[in-house]
C-alpha cells in the first residue's frame, strides 16, 4: 500500500445504510400507523362525561372553607354578599355646540328669562347604606385576592377498573375542592396575567394521600407549574377513597387555568 | 390551546415524519442529518410507546376553574322506627343537634327545611331523588335516617345520599346505639354529623366533639372552664380560688396547662381531664405566664421573668429540662407553637415599645417581626401552618381610628385580612382543629364573652352569656 494513499477518491458506499434507513422507516410507519389504530383514546373529551355542571368563574380560597361565590377585593369582613347589580352610569349631558355666528343673519333679541323659571335641581341621591357588587361578602385576603379564569369545563372519566368518576362524583368534587383550596396564586410572577392551561397527574392511594405528582403539560410559566405542584404536595390527604371501591389507587388528572 | 389539539398534532408529526424524510429526500442527506433524524424518529416513536394509556386504573380529569361552592345539602328529620314514649324528645335533641353541627360546619349550604317534600324518607327505599334534586330543594345531598328507642338503648339509622347520582347514590349509612338520653342522642348526632363532614370535606375531620376550654368568674373566682364547640355542657373544671388564666389544654387532650396566682406568684399549674384534679409541676419562681403545647406534646413553651426580664422558656411536658430562647431586654409572653411543623414559635414582644407578634425558630434562632405597626398580641398559629391570627389595634393611641379586632396573616406573604370589625373589643383568638373557625372573646355584647365564626370572618356567633368569660381555648381534635 502506498504510503500517500489519496483518501478522496474513496466514496462512501450507500447501498446498504439507506436500504436499512428505508426498511427502519417503513417499520415505523407501520408501528405508528398501528398504534393510532389500536390504542384508542386515554378517556373522554373536556366537558363530556357524567360529572357536575361546567360553571363559571370560582374565587380560589385557601382557608380550608368552599370558595365565596361573591369575589370582593375587600379586606374586611361582611356576611353581606352586596348588591346583584352595579349602579348605573351617571348620564353626562354635553354642552351644546356654540353656533359661529353669520355675518348675514339678523340678531334676534332673545326671550327674556322669566325670573319665576326654576332652576335645574340636583336629583337627591338616593340614601342607600347598601353594599355595592363585589364589595361584600367573605373576606378574600391572603388566600383569594386574584380571581380564577371563568373557564368552562367539565369532568372526563374513563377507567378499566370500573367508572370512578361516575359512581363517586362526590369524591371527584372533593379532590377539585381540595386542590383549588390549596392553589395559592400568590407564588405565581405577578407580571404573568394569563398563562396557558397547566396538567398535572397525580395517584391517590386508598387512604387519601396525593402521591407521584407530575407536570403533564407545562403553562410555559415555571412558576405556575411550580405553584401547581405545591398546591397538591400541600394537601396531606383527600379523604380516604370510598370503602366500596375495590382499586388500589385512582390517577387524577388536573388542569389549573391562571388569568388575573 | 387545548390539550386534545396538541395531542392530535403529535399524532401526526409521527406518522407524517417518515414519509417527508423519504428515499428521494435521502441522497441528498450527508449522514450526520440523517442519523440525526433517524434518532429523532425513534425518540418520537420511544415517547409514544411511552405515552401509550395505562388501562389498569381509574382516572379522573379535572381543573380549577370549574366554580366550586358550597355543596347543597339537605337534611330532613329523622323518623322513629319504634313506637316508645321517649322517641320524641330524643328525635328533637337529635334533629336539632345534627342540624346545628352540619350547618356550623362552613363547608355545606344548608336548605331551608321550609323547601323539603312534605314525605320525608325514614330509609333508603323511600327516597323519591326527583322530589329532592329538583326544584324547590334543589339539594346535591340528603342526609336522613332513622331513630328508635326500644329498652334502654337508641337505635339510629343514619344515610347521606348523593340525590343527583340517582344510579349510585349512596355515600354513606351508618348505625349507631348509644343509651336512650337526650345526651346519648346528641353523641350520636354529633359522630354522624363528623362522618358526614369528613367525607365531603376531604379527609378534615369533624369539629363536632371537640371541646372549648376558657375562662369563667361564675362561680366567683376565675377558674378554668370546659364546654362543647357548640357551647352546650359547660361547667367548671377547677377550683382553686385565686385567679387561674390562659388554659391550653394538650394535643392529646389528657392535659391542660394554665397559669395561676400562688402566695409565692404567677405559676404554671397542670390539670389532668382524666384525673379530674390538678397534678403536680415545677414551680420556677418569679412569674410564669401563658404556657403552650408543641403538636407532639412533648414540650411546653412559657413566659417566664425568673432571669429579670420576662422571656420565652421552653421545658419538657413534665417541667424538666427548662431553658431560655429569648434574651431580649423588652417582655416576651404568649408564645405559640406552629402546629404542622412545631418548629417555630410566635410570641409577643414588646422590645421595641408597644406588643408586636414575632416568629422565630423552635431554638431560638431566626427572630422576625411579623406585624409593622399598632398593637399585637394573642397569636394562635392555625393548623395547617400557614396563617397566624391574633389581637390587634393597628392604630394605636388616644383618638386612633379603629379598634381592637381579629386578625388572620398569612404567614408566607404577610398578607392580612381583617375578621372581625364594629363590634367591641376582641381578643385571644383560637383556632378550631379543623382549619374552618375561630373561638375569640369578644365585648359586642356588652360584657366579656365567647364566640365563634368561621376563618373567613362570617358566621359570627355566641356562646357563652353568663358571668365574664374570657381567653378561649380549642382543643386539638
Amino acid at each position: 500500500m502506498p504510503a500517500d494513499a489519496e483518501i478522496f477518491f474513496e466514496h462512501a458506499k450507500l447501498g446498504r445504510p439507506l436500504l436499512a434507513s428505508v426498511g427502519l422507516h417503513l417499520g415505523l410507519t407501520v408501528v405508528a400507523v398501528l398504534l393510532s389504530m389500536y390504542s384508542g383514546r386515554r378517556g373522554d373529551m373536556w366537558g363530556a362525561g357524567g360529572g357536575g355542571d361546567a360553571i363559571g368563574v370560582s374565587l380560589v380560597s385557601n382557608v380550608p372553607l368552599p370558595a365565596s361565590p361573591v369575589q370582593t377585593q375587600n379586606v374586611v369582613a361582611n356576611e353581606s354578599k352586596g348588591l346583584t347589580k352595579s349602579q348605573p352610569q351617571e348620564k353626562q349631558n354635553e354642552p351644546d355646540a356654540i353656533p359661529i355666528p353669520d355675518k348675514n343673519t339678523k340678531i334676534k333679541a332673545k326671550p327674556a328669562v322669566s325670573a319665576t323659571k326654576a332652576k335645574p335641581k340636583p336629583e337627591p341621591e338616593p340614601e342607600t347604606n347598601e353594599i355595592p357588587y363585589g364589595q361584600g361578602g367573605p373576606v378574600s385576603g391572603p388566600y383569594g385576592t386574584f380571581s380564577a379564569a371563568g373557564a368552562k369545563g367539565g369532568f372526563g372519566f374513563q377507567g378499566g377498573g370500573g367508572d370512578f368518576g361516575s359512581t363517586y362524583a362526590w369524591y371527584v368534587r372533593v379532590v377539585q375542592q381540595k386542590v383549588s383550596e390549596n392553589w395559592l396564586k400568590y407564588e405565581i410572577d405577578p407580571s404573568i396575567h394569563k398563562a396557558n392551561r397547566v396538567y398535572l397527574t397525580f395517584d391517590i392511594t386508598r387512604s387519601g394521600q396525593p402521591t407521584h405528582v407530575q407536570v403533564e403539560q407545562s403553562s410555559g410559566v415555571p412558576s405556575l407549574d411550580q405553584s401547581a405542584v405545591r398546591a397538591i404536595q400541600r394537601i396531606d390527604t383527600f379523604g380516604p377513597l370510598p370503602p366500596e371501591y375495590s382499586g388500589s389507587k385512582v390517577t387524577v388528572e388536573f388542569w389549573f387555568d391562571y388569568m388575573r | 390551546m387545548s390539550y386534545s389539539h396538541l395531542k392530535s398534532s403529535t399524532y401526526r408529526n409521527t406518522i407524517h415524519f417518515p414519509v417527508r424524510t423519504s428515499a428521494g429526500e435521502m441522497l441528498s442527506n450527508l449522514l450526520p442529518i440523517r442519523t440525526h433524524i433517524v434518532r429523532h424518529s425513534l425518540l418520537l416513536a420511544l415517547s409514544f410507546l411511552v405515552a401509550l394509556p395505562c388501562f389498569a386504573q381509574d382516572w379522573i380529569r379535572t381543573g380549577t376553574g370549574l366554580g366550586v361552592e358550597k355543596v347543597r345539602l339537605a337534611a330532613s328529620d329523622f323518623k322513629p322506627s319504634t313506637q316508645d314514649p321517649k322517641n320524641a324528645d330524643l328525635l328533637k335533641a337529635f334533629n336539632d343537634t345534627l342540624w346545628n353541627d352540619l350547618d356550623n360546619a362552613g363547608i355545606f349550604d344548608m336548605v331551608s327545611k321550609s323547601f323539603y317534600p312534605l314525605e320525608v324518607p325514614g330509609n333508603p327505599s323511600e327516597v323519591r331523588f326527583e322530589a329532592w334534586n329538583g326544584p324547590p330543594t334543589n339539594a346535591s345531598m340528603l342526609a336522613f335516617g332513622d331513630l328508635g328507642v326500644t329498652g334502654n338503648n337508641v337505635l339510629v339509622h343514619g344515610w347521606l345520599y348523593d340525590v343527583k347520582n340517582t344510579a349510585s347514590p349512596q355515600v354513606l349509612g351508618k348505625q349507631y346505639t348509644d343509651a336512650a338520653t337526650t345526651d346519648g342522642a346528641r353523641l350520636i348526632a354529633h359522630r354522624f354529623a363528623n362522618e358526614i363532614i369528613f367525607r365531603l370535606g376531604g379527609g378534615v375531620a369533624g369539629i363536632c366533639e371537640s371541646k372549648i376550654y376558657f375562662v369563667s368568674d361564675r362561680s366567683g373566682h376565675k377558674e378554668i372552664w370546659e364546654m362543647d364547640y357548640d357551647g352546650s355542657n359547660q361547667h367548671q373544671l377547677t377550683h382553686i380560688g385565686t385567679i387561674s388564666l390562659s388554659p391550653r389544654i394538650s394535643p392529646d387532650g389528657s392535659r391542660l396547662a394554665f397559669s395561676s396566682l400562688n402566695k409565692s406568684g404567677w405559676d404554671i399549674m397542670m390539670y389532668s381531664t382524666e384525673l379530674g384534679r390538678t397534678v403536680s409541676f415545677p414551680r420556677f419562681g418569679a412569674t410564669n405566664l401563658s404556657p403552650t403545647w408543641s403538636p407532639d406534646g412533648t414540650h411546653i413553651a412559657f413566659s417566664s421573668s425568673r432571669g429579670g426580664e420576662p422571656n420565652i422558656y421552653v421545658a419538657d411536658a413534665s417541667g424538666g429540662n427548662s431553658h431560655r430562647l429569648t434574651t431580649d431586654r423588652g417582655p416576651d409572653v404568649g408564645p405559640t407553637f406552629n402546629r404542622k411543623t412545631g418548629t417555630q414559635i410566635a410570641f409577643v414582644s414588646g422590645r421595641t415599645g408597644l406588643p408586636q407578634i414575632y416568629t422565630m425558630e423552635a431554638d431560638g434562632t431566626n427572630v422576625q417581626r411579623v406585624t409593622d405597626q399598632g398593637y399585637a398580641v394573642s397569636p394562635s398559629w392555625s393548623p395547617n401552618g400557614q396563617f397566624l391570627t391574633f389581637s390587634w389595634f393597628r392604630k394605636y393611641g388616644a383618638g386612633a381610628p379603629g379598634a381592637n379586632d381579629i386578625y388572620l396573616m398569612d404567614i408566607a406573604s404577610k398578607q392580612w385580612v381583617q375578621l372581625t370589625h364594629d363590634g367591641g373589643r376582641n381578643d385571644f383568638p383560637s383556632w378550631s382543629p379543623d382549619g374552618r373557625h375561630i373561638v375569640f372573646q369578644s365585648s359586642r355584647s356588652g360584657t366579656e364573652q365567647i364566640w365563634t365564626m368561621l376563618a373567613d370572618g362570617t358566621k359570627v356567633q355566641q356562646l357563652t352569656f353568663s358571668g365574664h368569660n374570657t381567653q378561649p381555648n380549642w382543643s386539638w381534635k
